[in-house]
């Protein structure tokens, strides 16, 4: 206040009236400015949001040009205009892990998931992070929080896509029983749908379970019993499981277009046209297939020596002579006992490994005669 | 002597008042900083749009430049450049008075100048339209003078509060750089007006911290020692920004004054050439500083825009743009910490923190160098990391960068702008144990040589007058000293017919009348005999002259004060050391030769001067 009124205490009085009324005035004009200036910087606000929609976009259309390093650009540009948006975050951390920036990526993630742990899409980014820099244990967490992370009720698919992403992970890792694992739980919810059944049938079959393939493909062909993929793989896993007449049943209704089975389809028939320990035959119909088996390994024997006959890498010559001693005695047998089988199929291993060490590689029959073997006996050894 | 109750009452009110008063300037300057803020993004966005071309990053500087050049030289002349000295000016010599055209014509050509692209900080400039506004509403409110004196800090700090998302530092920086007094009894008032602004900034733009940073961690022990190596970079780094600012500025300040209206444009061409190729050093540059907070940029780039950004700043600042160079000196400490943090992390033998920490506490250097408010650097990192393990690498790479940048300029860079345009403010540091002031010692009848005057004339004047020295120019305008020997050699060497001005020394120095008769006497000593008493506001402004005839009858009473309030070795006999000094002085025995100018400025201070 002035030091003039100061002596006289109405003058100060009235001075103070003025001004508590000029502070209203104030506090009138500041309130107004408050509104005013909220209005501003919303708009503002919306410009610079549409501006990091408009960085956002730029930075997909570059990551699908290709352009991995301007779109991280473009990426860091939408995320400091619009921190809300975690759609920005995440995009910029799928950049930045293309562009070989996996800890930036990490900490923007690790940022994110700070926030909102529960976050599917960024324990999601997290589980692909840790899995390209090989840490599967921190992705099987990651994918595991993302998988029991809240889903939206028609979501199903996308996180069943997420499942087999985890799984094809764990596959490529050797780690085939928690692969397994993930597997069951897949099927156990998987749609009536053939797709979905042979996708988990092929997944089972990477993991080498072979029985539960089979399932999965049998479930496909229930309902869609023409359908050539099920019907394929429903044959291989059969094949797989040494079940060659379920092999033949599936593999027969395929089309012959499919040449790319037509391999194991003539194996198959050689099988189980060759296998002297098939049931139900009679004992004529034995002894032919063993004679007839043993011919023609024999032969192949004769063929090879010959060949290899004068070289440094001859064919044994007490095999031929064994060879020729057998055929002499199953000549002279009109029925074989289940010894006599054996014992020619034993020798029929011996020949196989001989013939194909030093001659030419594997016939369909050779390898039939080499399955029939390992089946009844040569597999023992 | 007892108070009447009416006056208690009413002095109890005016405290009232002056509190709310507070509480509306903070909440003013904090919707003056937003909308400042706002306006500059609107701008700028409107100016260069999403990606802009390069035509139109060389042409707009320049273009707006023209504009703001106009209204910078006829409209709004003290706006240039920060806002922060011109608020330390007003607070000290001013009587905290700020013109109302002074807030609003920072908030125009602020917006323009930054919104075009010049590479200037926008918190200077709302601290002073804060400071200004608060100096308006004392003033219209008819407060008492010291009262409308003490709002303009006030305003400052909260300005600054909203501007910077940190009202501690706010409080801080308003005691610290604007008072010049941590202990300041305007605390309360700073806090109120602080807190006001920030809950008015949150409450508009939400609470989203400035940078989003990554977790601090000291990770290993030795990393102390990296972060005082990054202090001395701090340091050396403030010292060129500083150096080299002031240096740009005086080249400026050569220039023929009818060009004070297109300096403006010269530094915005120089700066679109300049965006052209680095276009990240473009205004405030934030969100760069976030980039190089989360460890985004790569060393080529952190150390490229560290330099460039500090050229780019001394350019838009020394042609006399309306900016403030408090982001830039973070922006400059965000790129020299992140290319130190990585260089650290590949050849350190130890674990160390991400370059992100080394960026943070490289910004609390580079402040703490160049704007001298080290508590406000140290507080206004931990309000932004709102952690503890970074106080102690951010105090030492602080008190590193402090003290090598205080070591070699040892004028803080706002006390130094305000010196080249003649203006000299008093530091709380002052020693004051005498109690007679230059002011009331110093003669009021100064006799003048005139500039364009002949050797012959002045010394023939001399002659018959016998003083030790004399000053050159009017009372209006001083231009500077010579000494009775230098015109003697002169016009006995023949030189008669050469002009005094091309002989006298142009770094007077001076003291002001508020100085301490110990200031007086040491400056006496160096000034040739005839020590210049100047106006703290305009240096050139002659009030009186301080010889030593005017102190001799003092000597004995000054050495009887001395001995009183110290125990300096005086006595009271004639030959005691203030007497002989004031003697020596007298009868020329006090060679001024070879007396410590500071460059630079029009008129040169002693580093004791603030």
């Amino acid at each position: 206040m002035h030091d003039s009124s100061q002596s006289d205490p109405n003058l100060i009085s009235q001075l103070i009236r003025r001004q508590g009324l000029q502070l209203a005035v104030l506090i009138g004009i500041v309130i107004a400015a408050f509104f005013a200036t909220r209005a501003l910087a919303a708009n503002n606000r919306t410009m610079t949001l549409h501006d990091a929609a408009e960085w956002y976009r730029h930075g997909q259309d570059e990551l699908a040009a290709g352009h991995v390093a301007r779109a991280v650009d473009d990426f860091r540009r939408a995320t400091v205009r619009n921190r809300m948006q975690r759609q920005y975050t995440l995009a910029l951390a799928h950049a930045l892990a293309l562009n070989g920036d996996t800890e930036e990526a990490r900490n923007a993630l690790v940022a994110l998931r700070n926030a909102a742990p529960e976050d599917r899409d960024v324990n999601l980014e997290l589980a692909r992070l840790a899995a390209a820099t090989g840490d599967i244990t921190a992705a099987l967490r990651y994918y595991h929080n993302a998988l029991y992370a809240p889903w939206p009720f028609d979501a199903d698919e996308t996180r069943r896509r997420v499942r087999i992403e985890l799984i094809r992970l764990l596959i490529a890792a050797n780690a085939n029983d928690r692969a397994q694992s993930e597997l069951f739980i897949l099927s156990s919810d998987l749609p009536n749908d053939t797709a979905h059944h042979i996708e988990a049938a092929r997944l089972f079959t990477d993991t080498g379970d072979q029985a539960h393939a089979l399932e999965q493909y049998r479930r496909a062909l229930q309902l869609d019993a023409d359908n050539i993929d099920a019907l394929v793989g429903a044959g291989q896993a059969a094949f797989q499981l040494g079940d060659y007449r379920l092999t033949q049943s599936y593999l027969q209704k395929v089309p012959k277009e499919r040449t790319d089975i037509r391999p194991t389809g003539e194996l198959v028939d050689l099988l189980l046209g060759s296998d002297p320990w098939a049931p139900r035959i009679g004992s004529a119909e034995r002894r032919r297939r063993l004679v007839a088996d043993f011919h023609d390994v024999e032969q192949r024997l004769e063929v090879c020596a010959t060949a290899r006959a004068g070289t440094s890498s001859p064919v044994d010559p007490g095999l031929l002579a064994d060879a020729r001693t057998f055929d002499q005695q199953l000549q002279s047998r009109p029925v074989v006992e289940q010894e006599t089988i054996e014992s020619a199929f034993d020798l029929i291993d011996r020949i196989e490994r001989n013939v194909l060490r030093a001659c030419s590689p594997p016939t369909t029959l050779d390898k039939a005669l080499a399955i029939i073997a390992s089946q009844h006996g040569g597999a023992s050894k | 002597v007892s108070v009447p109750q009416s006056v208690q009452k009413n002095l109890w009110r005016e405290h009232q008042v002056f509190l709310a008063l507070s509480i509306v300037v903070g909440v003013a300057a904090g919707l003056a900083a937003v909308l400042f803020s706002v306006a500059i993004e609107f701008t700028s966005h409107r100016l260069f749009g999403l990606s802009p071309s390069a035509l139109r990053l060389v042409a707009i500087p320049p273009l707006v430049s023209i504009a703001t050049g106009v209204l910078l030289a006829k409209v709004f002349p003290d706006v240039r450049g920060s806002g922060v000295p011109q608020t330390e000016a007003a607070y000290h010599l001013a009587g905290g008075i700020i013109p109302a055209h002074v807030p609003l014509g920072k908030f125009i050509t602020g917006v323009l100048c930054i919104g075009s692209g010049h590479s200037l900080g926008r918190e200077g400039p709302s601290v002073q339209i804060g400071a200004g506004l608060a100096s308006v509403a004392g003033r219209w409110l008819e407060l008492s003078p010291e009262r409308v004196r003490d709002l303009v800090p006030v305003g400052a700090a909260g300005a600054l509060a909203a501007a910077f998302n940190t009202p501690v530092a706010a409080v801080l920086f308003a005691l610290e750089e604007v008072i010049g007094d941590l202990n300041a009894a305007l605390l309360g008032s700073a806090v109120v007006a602080s807190v006001a602004a920030v809950v008015v900034e949150r409450s508009i733009l939400g609470n989203e911290p400035l940078f989003h940073l990554p977790p601090y961690q000291l990770v290993h022990p030795a990393e102390l020692i990296a972060y005082a190596g990054l202090g001395i970079v701090g340091g050396v780094l403030s010292l060129a920004f500083c150096k080299g600012l002031l240096a740009t500025r005086a080249l400026f300040r050569r220039l023929p004054a009818r060009t004070l209206m297109i300096q403006p444009a010269i530094g915005g061409l120089m700066i679109g050439i300049v965006l052209l190729y680095v276009p990240q050093v473009m205004g405030v540059g934030y969100e760069f500083v976030d980039r190089a907070l989360n460890g985004g940029l790569l060393l080529k780039t952190l150390a490229l825009l560290c330099f460039v950004k500090l050229a780019a700043t001394i350019v838009s600042y020394a042609s006399g743009n309306a900016g403030g160079i408090f982001a830039p000196s973070l922006y400059i400490g965000a790129m020299a910490g992140g290319a130190i943090g990585l260089l650290i992390h590949r050849i350190a033998p130890f674990p160390t923190a991400d370059s992100g920490a080394y960026a943070l506490v490289g910004m609390g250097a580079l402040f703490a160098g160049i704007v001298r408010a080290p508590m406000t650097s140290v507080f206004m990192i931990f309000e932004i990391t709102q952690d503890y393990q970074i106080l102690v690498p951010l105090m030492v790479a602080n008190l590193l960068s402090f003290v090598i940048s205080k070591r070699y300029q040892p004028v803080a860079i706002y006390h130094a702008l305000l010196q080249q345009d003649g203006v000299h403010l008093p530091t709380a540091t002052e020693p004051t144990q005498i109690g007679r002031t230059a002011g009331q010692l110093m003669r009021r009848d100064v006799r003048f040589l005139a500039a364009d005057l002949s050797v012959d004339d002045a010394w023939r004047l001399a002659k018959e007058d016998g003083a030790p020295a004399y000053l050159v120019g009017t009372a209006e305008n001083l231009e500077g000293t010579i000494t009775r020997r230098r015109l003697e050699a002169s016009w006995a060497g023949g030189n008669r017919e050469a002009r005094v001005a091309a002989l006298m020394d142009r770094d007077v120095v001076h003291a002001h009348p508020d100085h301490s008769l110990d200031v007086v006497l040491d400056r006496l000593v160096t000034s040739g005999g005839v020590l210049a008493v100047v106006s703290r506001a305009n240096a050139a402004k002659v009030e009186g002259v301080v010889t030593a005839d005017t102190l001799l009858p003092m000597g004995d009473h000054v050495s009887a004060q001395r001995r009183n309030v110290s125990d300096v070795g005086t006595s009271g006999s004639p030959h005691s050391p203030v007497r002989s000094t004031i003697e020596r002085v007298r009868d020329g025995k006090e060679d001024p030769t070879g007396v410590p100018h500071l460059g630079g400025g029009q008129l040169a201070e002693r580093s004791l001067d603030g």
